[in-house]
């Protein structure tokens, strides 16, 4: 008797502690095991958005030879935008050329993406009137373009913050909010930088976003990589780039031994490191693990930036790197976030 | 008995298939107390994400010097996906009542990625709890890699190594029927698999073994291999099947 009401007891057990983990946000307990093909799907529609826009999706261009840009990881957004606010209004203020975020950008609720659609929405009205003339009712011109050559809608107008997504980003079918705001996760964008003094000053560096929010590039993106789709080589096989940087939410390298985020696997993490080499890449910027660890291996330098989320650093601190670059000068210098979310009454 | 274990011996290293570690994973540890050599080996394939299909084979010998101490030695080579390990390990057992033993192992692992000319050598220290019904094992790694085409114009070759943090180990393990039962099923969860030794990726499958006479045993495993299992989007990355045999005298 008292062993049926044992096993009832611990049948019990079993069976509330799966329902209290199924019922957590934060917990897809079957995401642990089961081997889902998302990573696929994503690419794969990533790609196609990606060819079918490459004349206005992947070129940046710059007539300032010393430019910057900005990256966070890991805002994990949910009510309250002030930190990723912060990273907008740092941006605009010191002219950085574009913003990265390494992923996680919001905290898979869809109320979230609500909130981030708007933040970005705000930030490009900041951002328009900085670099852009209204010339009429509905088209504007860069400000140094006083001939009025090229003329934009609002909405043509490109705002540059480039994401990657994350594995919060994800889960609870957050991709479809997420591709309903920034369409594509795999992409690169090409920075061209001229210099109006001097006709014959032409660079191109190149950004490479990548969907690691699985843990795995998955095949379809691995073999598009094999491919070459991102080589950007002459027809001498000589590279066309001056530099080049890699943005991925999932980290190479653990900062510490009691990390509980999975890092890429064995053979893939080899096969990166060795890929790496092979775009003759400058930087990688990693996200995912909520630590910071920078190193330089086999001549490419690598920097896992932590959280900027309020939530998980409540304090001020440099959670933002900026990348300074030019010809003769390449350097990152931490940014300080100050935002600190108001405490309740 | 001499001609018969050259046959299989001969017959293994045809299929180029050797190891007794899988004894480890399908319960096979259970030591009669009688027997001093062991060698097993087996087949395996599956597909994976980064080099697609592929194929190898793994094995390995084991001397029993007194009924606790044990040290083995073994390899594999995976064909396709072009890697190469080599491995010895010593164990110390420990009984516990008349059905269960705590194995303690040390191992030094070195695996050789040709395809991105990668060395990674790896020490474990770990101890396997094998009961009954279940089997639990929970220990540590030391787990550096080296990158040997360093970039000629790079300054300083050691910038192309890397040491992990310690990275855990742990494994659990159950059957369906008793470990003395000639066949046994079960199903596995870990973190490591018999040449790797991943952080938080979580692998996880099925096993079967069966006695084919005394002195031989059949096994097999079927093994999941997700990638991102923290970060609770397990993604399809890697399956594969091992089939192998074990001979003792």
């Amino acid at each position: 008797m008292f062993g049926n009401m044992k096993k009832t007891f611990i049948l019990s057990l079993i069976i509330a502690a799966a329902a209290v983990i199924s019922a957590c946000d934060k917990i897809s307990p079957a995401g642990i095991l089961m081997a889902g093909t998302a990573v696929e799907d994503r690419v794969k529609m990533s790609y196609k958005f990606y060819k079918d826009n490459m004349d206005n999706y992947t070129v940046l261009i710059t007539d300032n030879k010393d430019y910057s840009f900005i990256v966070g990881a890991d805002s994990h957004l949910t009510t309250d935008p002030g930190r990723l606010d912060e990273m907008m209004a740092i941006g605009l203020e010191h002219n950085d050329l574009f913003y990265a975020h390494l992923g996680d950008l919001a905290d898979t609720k869809a109320e979230y993406y609500y909130t981030l659609d708007s933040l970005l929405k705000k930030a490009k009205e900041r951002y328009v009137p900085k670099y852009y003339n209204k010339i009429n009712d509905f088209e504007y011109v860069l400000k140094d373009d006083t001939e009025e050559l090229v003329k934009f809608t609002y909405d043509e107008i490109p705002f540059p913050f480039y994401p990657v997504v994350g594995n919060h980003d994800i889960t609870h079918n957050g991709w479809a909010l997420w591709s309903n705001i920034f369409h594509s996760s795999f992409y690169e964008i090409d920075v061209i930088v001229v210099d109006p003094n001097d006709d014959d000053y032409f660079k191109v560096d190149h950004l490479i976003f990548l969907d690691s929010a699985s843990g795995t590039l998955g095949k379809t993106q691995i073999d598009l990589i094999n491919q070459g789709v991102l080589d950007g080589k002459y027809s001498d096989g000589t590279s066309i780039y001056r530099y080049t940087f890699v943005f991925s939410h999932t980290n190479i390298f653990r900062p510490q031994f009691f990390e509980f985020a999975s890092t890429f696997t064995r053979e893939e993490t080899f096969f990166l490191l060795d890929q790496f080499e092979k775009w003759n890449v400058t930087g990688v910027f990693l996200g995912h693990v909520h630590t910071w660890d920078e190193r330089n291996f086999n001549g490419v330098h690598y920097i896992t930036m932590d959280s900027m989320c309020e939530k998980n650093n409540p304090e001020p601190g440099d959670y933002l790197v900026r990348v300074n670059v030019g010809d003769d000068n390449l350097s990152w210098d931490p940014v300080r976030l100050n935002y600190t979310p108001k405490k309740k009454k | 008995m001499r001609k018969n274990l050259t046959t299989l011996l001969t017959t293994l290293v045809l299929l180029g298939s050797l190891s007794a570690h899988a004894q480890v994973y399908s319960g096979y540890r259970q030591f009669d107390g009688e027997h001093k050599h062991e060698v097993s080996g087996f087949l395996s394939g599956g597909v994976n994400v980064v080099t697609g299909f592929f194929l190898g084979e793994a094995g390995t010998y084991t001397y029993h010097f007194t009924p606790r101490w044990s040290i083995s030695a073994g390899q594999q080579i995976q064909f396709f996906k072009r890697v190469y390990s080599v491995d010895v390990m010593g164990t110390y057992r420990i009984p516990i009542g008349k059905k269960s033993n705590v194995y303690i192992d040390g191992r030094i692992l070195f695996n050789r990625y040709q395809a991105w000319s990668v060395n990674e050598p790896i020490i474990n220290l770990s101890a396997l709890l094998e009961t009954n019904y279940i089997d639990l094992r929970w220990g540590w790694s030391y787990v550096s890699y080296l990158k040997t085409d360093v970039k000629e114009n790079y300054r300083a070759w050691t910038d192309a190594r890397y040491s992990e943090p310690l990275v855990m180990t742990f494994g659990f393990g159950i059957n369906i029927r008793p470990r003395s039962n000639p066949w046994n099923l079960g199903l596995f969860i870990r973190n490591y698999d018999q040449f790797y030794y991943e952080n938080w990726n979580i692998n996880w499958g099925l096993r079967f073994h069966a006695t084919l006479n005394p002195q031989m045993k059949i096994y097999s495993e079927f093994n999941v291999r997700p990638a991102g299992s923290l970060s609770q989007l397990a993604t399809r990355y890697e399956t594969s099947l091992k089939v192998g045999l074990r001979y003792v005298w």
